[in-house]
């Protein structure tokens, strides 16, 4: 009776980067694509049963559910060489295979109608775990099946499922290019106030950081989507990993985000990760970028901002801070290094805390799969709780706002039904994540406590102008 | 050789026996039966007539040992004396309890054992070679050649029977064989002679008993010869310096010869012993020569006089220690060989003189080396004597004495012969201990002391871990020097052969040993070091390979020291409900039945060790058990009044230990592992009970914006909760626990010894609770409980109004989603007003309970961390200051622990 979890794949994006992440899971335990386990994988120290199951055949099943509007994505699953891994019953696909038009309504108007067929599935799947521990979303917040879909089997399951844990990846668009689907920001804003109200932990994976990264630190020119995704899963297979890996702490979900999130609001976390490699680094053997890795310098890069999933842009007022933060580190790893680190990084104050409230970097030593060679010596995730994840919501209402104030796009809304008498719920929606922002940035003051939301605010900008003049005058 | 004055006369010799078997019952009888024998037949056969009727009575009930040995002795003693001492049987001088018994009772004892293997032993040439006189004996090539050498052309009459030993019947036989056709005058010399070739005769015991002289008995303890006046009948000597100088010196080299055997003379008369002397002079003995005598013989006699005394002076300590342990014994036997050479050497003199061609200068000559070499021995035997050294002592001092003697090789070489036989019985048990494990030391002479007396069947609970401390101990004060240092190595290498043993395993040496004394080569540390390697090995090599100790030991830390933090999950998901009822309410049943269920269930599943752990439910809180383990009173292992205790409190995990792996994961051991087990449960507990609360409180995100505000403080406390515990736990996991496991492995990976294991294992224990802070001396532990106490009444207090605020937030946001932050509180106070009733007063709103609890716990762990930084500032070495660093990462609490610091300081 271990904490399952049972990993949804939504739409595009989320069945692509599901796709990558079983990929992961199934290497590091030793997992032949077609579910069986391999020769060399019996010494049984890991935990496969978390996001794994055994079929009658002992094949290993994962506990993921796949679903989307359209055929694409999950047609290129099933003919891969994994296709046998996935439980057949588990992969629904819409009748119709028109998908949702990047349209967040249809999404959400779609699982609504579908609500009973995809149910059966994940309610087959919660009866069958002894001991149901939460569940995993992969989505996109930006197009129509992961965003408004997402949106309506998350807050159905926070209903259905109040006990169990919502965890999301959610990949949110890249603000460097221009997006081909234009009513991009609204599915944003409407698939985060759901993030908001209905998930309990939300790990952010912005696209704009993921491809500057690729750039970057990878040196690939044109990032494609699946060294993108390789990014991905690496996050997501790493930040499980103490679930797969038992050790001392955060054996399980709730272990593993209660602490960096303190109150329910504050639940979007950002992801860090080093040393990065790419497929092409390790085949071509060119030189990596990171030769020497011990714990303080894992921890010392986790803490850059260039090593942050989650592009926030320039912090200019500088009073940005972290609420919480863990550190997961792997490899050959001396215990007594950890403390000396840590002891590095307070004494250099390499990283600026929250002033209401005691906090600090936590670190699990985590176990890795013995099965995946990396070149590196240690190797480190961070899921960090940063007050500047409000930049991206800002981002957001900004562009919501100025496509609200020119009521673009809204047509295609008001087909479908939740937008057929008004569009109190887009209203709703920018309220919730309006103050989302502001609890961030009252977040980064001492009297957070004391903060209460203003409503019906003005623009964010003036917002945080704000706070940020309370944050001078406190100092 | 004896002349006929020395002969006893009949009546006389009828006297001692009496005199001997005085107290017997049958003593008339055999009288009379002796006195009729004497009449008819020889003397000799007379006495073995006696002897026998002697043991008859003996057998059964045994005499002390003196008069035996003395009855024993006699008919060999009046055998042909250069046999006679050969034939020495020395069981009879090694074991004078069992004196009698060897004839009869196969004994098992150890002196029953050393005996035989003495008997077996081809003792002519076993001693001689390794004496160091044997080093001068150019052109002799008898190996049956003595200490002292003859340097004259005296010819030796071999012993017919030299090799001869065996039971008393067989020397009889050859004595009656021998009686019978020898003439009364070899009888008469061979009884002259015979009271000196033993220590003890039965003509000694005569003069005890028959004739009165000057010497008082007080002095003549062990019925040496000792120059005891016997009033035999003397030829009256002619005015000696009438004599011609020649005849003077033959009858003075008699004298001699007999002074040097310890029998009295006329010419030299020993001096009074004065009782009132003390050291030296108590075993020395000067002579009056007489004044008539020539002065140039006179001259030379003195010379020879100290060897005269310092003869009997070994003969008196040789005797006055017989009988006290073995080491002593095989000196005195040591002794008794240079006897028998000292004696071999006069008898050549006297039959020289006999032939006249013997000189005072001649017997000068040939006595010159065994001067010295009786003066060495008699030096030594005082200062063991005076300084009333016994079994190791005495090892301790001949080494000394040999290290002393660095530059006289000749003595040094005399010494170190005695030493090393002296040494033998010792180094016998020191090569059964080491190589078998096995102590056969019935005089406690060996360093190493049995306090076994529980088989392994019977053994208590508590006793697997007394085992390495109890069992066996080195007797500090029977450690001779040489062995000094490798003391330890000994006692263990013994310990570890029988820890094998009782693993049910043969103990197998690899090479044969020979372990014996020789302070030259110091051959026996590489005997005793292979030996320890060897057990040394072995055990390890049964801990550590056969029975996978280390197997154990990860298996122990991931149970108790919850390693396995999933399978400490899902136990506690099993359990809790049983946990939290009071621990009188718990039934362990259903606590092992879930926990086999959990076991099964989860990764632990593939431990092949997991069927050893099992639950206990301790009568006592940690507290408690921490003063048990720390103080080993008795008292505090009474069981004290039951305090109301949750099932949670008393819950510890034990581990069902096998031997030998018990040896290390002993009752101490399982016991410190609980402490740190129920510390890190109870936390790992309190941390369950916010991750709880977190997420039932994640609901509120569903709550209008304007009324999270209202709970804000409840989450952050929870959170300022959470982060003290979690960190508390890294702490001790990972900073502790691990870090030290660390080097715990890494060391054991160089380990050579058992004991090592069991240091290092212990170390790594003590180290984990001293900085978990489970040590009696800080009251941190307390302060940890009341930590999570308030947690957890923290966690009881949101779980209670819960529901109640998600009534009225959940309901104010459907019926007013604007402005409800007013009415929602009162609202919401209004509904748990009645029911939150504790130590608080009623009128308490949620906020203001918040607050309290918020004082309540910020207090506590104020104080907690200020009382780590006290500690720290006394004593730097700890790490109990990484916990304050890390709770305190953002400097959160600084200002107030500042705050009250100056406080205090202000008094």
């Amino acid at each position: 009776m271990p904490s399952e979890i049972i990993t949804l794949q939504l739409g595009q994006c989320g069945n692509q980067i599901g796709f990558e992440f079983w990929k992961r899971l199934c290497l590091e335990h030793g997992i032949s694509p077609s579910g069986v386990l391999e020769d060399f994988a019996n010494d049984g120290m890991d935990r496969k049963d978390v996001f794994f199951y055994q079929a009658d055949d002992d094949h290993y099943i994962p506990r993921a559910v796949l679903l989307d509007l359209e055929p694409r994505v999950i047609n290129t699953i099933m003919g891969s060489a994994y296709s046998k891994l996935y439980n057949p019953e588990n992969v629904y696909l819409s009748k119709h295979g028109g998908g949702a038009g990047n349209n967040w309504a249809s999404g959400y108007g779609q699982g609504e109608k579908l609500q009973e067929e995809v149910f059966d599935i994940i309610d087959r799947e919660a009866d069958g775990s002894d001991s149901l521990e939460g569940f995993i979303l992969c989505h996109s917040i930006a197009g129509g099946t992961g965003s408004g879909m997402g949106s309506f089997i998350m807050e159905r399951l926070a209903d259905r499922y109040p006990k169990k844990l919502i965890q999301t990846f959610s990949v949110f668009p890249n603000q460097d290019e221009i997006s081909d689907v234009v009513v991009q920001p609204y599915n944003s804003m409407l698939t985060l106030k759901r993030l908001t109200t209905a998930a309990d932990s939300v790990v952010v994976l912005d696209n704009t950081a993921l491809n500057r990264i690729a750039c970057d630190r990878l040196h690939i020119q044109n990032p494609s989507f699946s060294q993108i995704n390789n990014l991905v899963s690496t996050i997501m297979s790493v930040s499980t990993t103490t679930l797969r890996y038992p050790s001392y702490m955060n054996n399980n979900l709730i272990g593993l985000m209660a602490p960096l999130i303190p109150t329910p609001q504050l639940h979007f976390l950002m992801t860090g990760y080093t040393p990065l490699t790419s497929d092409s680094d390790i085949n071509s053997q060119q030189p990596v970028n990171v030769r020497k890795t011990t714990v303080l310098d894992v921890m010392r890069r986790l803490l850059q901002p260039k090593n942050m999933m989650v592009s926030t842009g320039p912090d200019k007022s500088n009073h940005h801070c972290y609420i919480s933060i863990l550190n997961i580190i792997q490899g050959e790893v001396d215990p007594t290094q950890v403390h000396k680190s840590l002891q590095r990084i307070r004494d250099r104050k390499m990283a600026q805390f929250i002033p209401w409230g005691p906090t600090s970097i936590q670190v699990a030593l985590s176990r890795s799969s013995p099965y995946v060679q990396s070149n590196h010596r240690v190797s480190g995730l961070m899921l960090a709780n940063h007050t500047s994840i409000c930049s991206l919501f800002e981002r957001a209402l900004n562009q919501y706002d100025k496509l609200r104030k020119r009521g673009a796009f809204l047509d295609q809304f008001r087909r479908e039904d939740i937008f057929k008498d008004d569009l109190t719920e887009l209203d709703e929606s920018r309220e919730t994540v309006d103050c989302l922002v502001q609890e961030y940035a009252a977040a980064t003051r001492e009297d957070y406590m004391q903060f209460s939301v203003k409503r019906g605010a003005g623009s964010a900008d003036s917002k945080s102008e704000d706070c940020r003049s309370v944050t001078s005058g406190g100092a | 050789m004896a002349t006929s004055k020395r002969q006893l006369p009949l009546c006389e010799l009828l006297q001692i026996l009496v005199s001997i078997s005085e107290q017997r019952p049958n003593c008339i009888e055999v009288t009379k039966e002796i006195a009729d024998i004497l009449q008819r037949k020889d003397p000799m056969y007379a006495l073995l007539v006696f002897v026998e009727r002697y043991c008859e009575i003996d057998l059964s009930s045994r005499c002390s040992s003196g008069i035996s040995l003395s009855t024993m002795g006699s008919p060999q003693g009046n055998r042909t004396p250069s046999s006679s001492v050969s034939d020495v049987n020395p069981a009879a001088t090694l074991v004078p309890k069992s004196a009698c018994s060897t004839t009869s009772t196969a004994s098992t004892t150890s002196a029953g054992s050393s005996t035989s293997s003495i008997l077996s032993l081809p003792q002519a040439q076993d001693f001689p070679t390794s004496t160091p006189v044997n080093s001068k004996k150019f052109a002799d090539s008898d190996s049956s050649s003595g200490v002292f050498v003859r340097r004259g052309p005296i010819q030796r009459n071999h012993g017919p029977n030299k090799e001869e030993r065996g039971d008393l019947s067989v020397i009889k036989e050859r004595v009656l064989s021998a009686v019978s056709d020898r003439s009364l005058n070899s009888y008469r010399s061979g009884i002259s002679d015979a009271p000196n070739s033993r220590s003890s005769n039965s003509s000694k015991t005569s003069a005890v008993m028959a004739t009165p002289t000057g010497v008082p008995d007080e002095y003549r303890t062990h019925l040496l010869w000792d120059y005891y006046k016997v009033d035999g009948n003397k030829i009256p000597k002619a005015e000696i310096a009438a004599l011609p100088l020649s005849s003077q010196e033959n009858l003075l080299l008699d004298e001699v010869l007999h002074c040097l055997t310890g029998v009295r003379e006329s010419l030299l008369v020993p001096r009074q012993p004065d009782p009132t002397t003390v050291g030296l002079a108590r075993f020395e003995t000067g002579f009056d020569i007489n004044m008539q005598l020539d002065r140039s013989l006179a001259e030379m006699v003195q010379d020879i006089l100290p060897l005269a005394s310092h003869f009997m002076g070994m003969q008196k300590i040789a005797t006055a220690t017989d009988g006290q342990g073995q080491v002593m014994n095989s000196l005195n036997e040591a002794l008794q060989d240079l006897t028998h050479d000292f004696y071999l050497l006069i008898v050549q003199a006297e039959q020289e003189l006999r032939q006249h061609r013997l000189t005072l200068q001649k017997l000068l000559y040939y006595l010159q080396p065994t001067l010295w070499v009786m003066e060495e021995i008699w030096t030594s035997l005082v200062d063991i004597q005076l300084s009333d050294y016994r079994d190791a002592a005495v090892l301790t001092y001949l080494h000394e004495r040999i290290k002393r003697l660095e530059g006289d090789r000749a003595a040094q070489q005399l010494i170190i012969g005695m030493a090393r036989k002296a040494a033998e019985p010792y180094m016998r048990m020191l090569q059964l201990w080491i190589q078998k494990g096995v102590i056969v030391d019935r005089n406690r002479e060996f360093l190493v002391e049995d306090n076994e007396v529980i088989h392994r069947d019977e053994l208590p609970e508590h006793y697997s871990d007394d085992y390495w401390e109890r069992r066996y101990n080195v007797r500090r004060d029977h450690i001779p020097s040489f062995l000094e240092k490798y003391s330890d190595k000994i006692l263990r290498t013994g310990k570890y052969l029988n820890v094998i043993r009782q693993c049910g395993k043969r103990v197998m040496p690899t090479q044969e040993m020979h372990l014996e004394f020789d302070p030259t080569s110091e051959r026996h540390v590489s005997v005793i070091n292979d030996a320890y390697y060897f057990a040394a090995r072995m055990l390890l090599d049964v801990l550590l390979t056969e029975n996978d100790l280390m197997g154990h030991l990860q298996s122990v830390k991931r149970y108790l020291l919850l390693n396995q933090g999933d399978f400490t999950m899902q136990f506690m998901d099993a359990c809790e409900d049983e946990l939290t009822k009071n621990v009188d309410h718990v039934l362990p049943m259903t606590l092992e039945n879930l926990l086999g269920l959990t076991l099964r269930l989860s990764s632990a599943r593939n431990d092949p060790y997991k069927d050893d752990l099992h639950c206990e439910l301790l009568p006592y809180d940690l507290v408690t058990q921490m003063s048990k383990i720390m103080n080993l009173k008795e008292e505090y292992w009474q069981a004290q009044p039951r305090l109301d205790l949750s099932g949670l409190e008393c819950f510890a995990f034990t581990y069902e230990v096998k031997w030998p792996c018990s040896l290390v994961l002993n009752h101490i051991a399982i016991s410190k592992y609980q402490m740190l087990f129920r510390q890190l449960f109870y936390c790992k507990h309190v941390e369950r009970q916010l991750c709880k609360i977190w997420k039932e409180n994640s609901i509120a995100k569903k709550f209008s914006p304007q009324a999270a505000e209202l709970y804000r403080s409840a989450f952050t406390l929870r959170q300022r909760m959470m982060n003290a515990i979690q960190n508390l736990e890294y702490y001790m996991m990972i900073e502790i626990i691990e870090p030290n496991w660390h080097i715990f492995i890494e060391k054991m990976k160089t380990v050579e010894n058992v004991d090592n294991v069991l240091r290092l294992h212990q170390d790594f224990l003590d180290s984990c609770l001293k900085n978990c802070m489970l040590t009696e001396s800080s009251h941190l532990n307390r302060a940890i409980f009341k930590l999570c106490k308030i947690c957890l009444k923290f966690c009881d207090f949101i779980q209670r109004s819960q529901r109640f605020f998600l009534d009225a937030e959940l309901k104010s946001m459907v019926c007013d989603t604007h402005d409800s932050a007013d009415s929602s509180e009162s609202e919401q106070e209004s509904l748990h007003r009645p029911q939150l009733e504790t130590s608080l007063g009623p009128e308490d709103t949620f906020s203001e309970r918040v607050k309290r609890f918020d004082l309540e716990f910020t207090g506590l762990l104020i104080s907690f961390l200020k009382q780590i930084n006290t500690m720290a500032k006394k004593n730097t070495a700890d790490c109990f200051m990484n916990l304050v660093h890390r709770i305190n990462f953002n400097a959160f609490y600084s200002d107030q622990m500042d705050k009250l610091c100056a406080k205090d300081a202000m008094g």
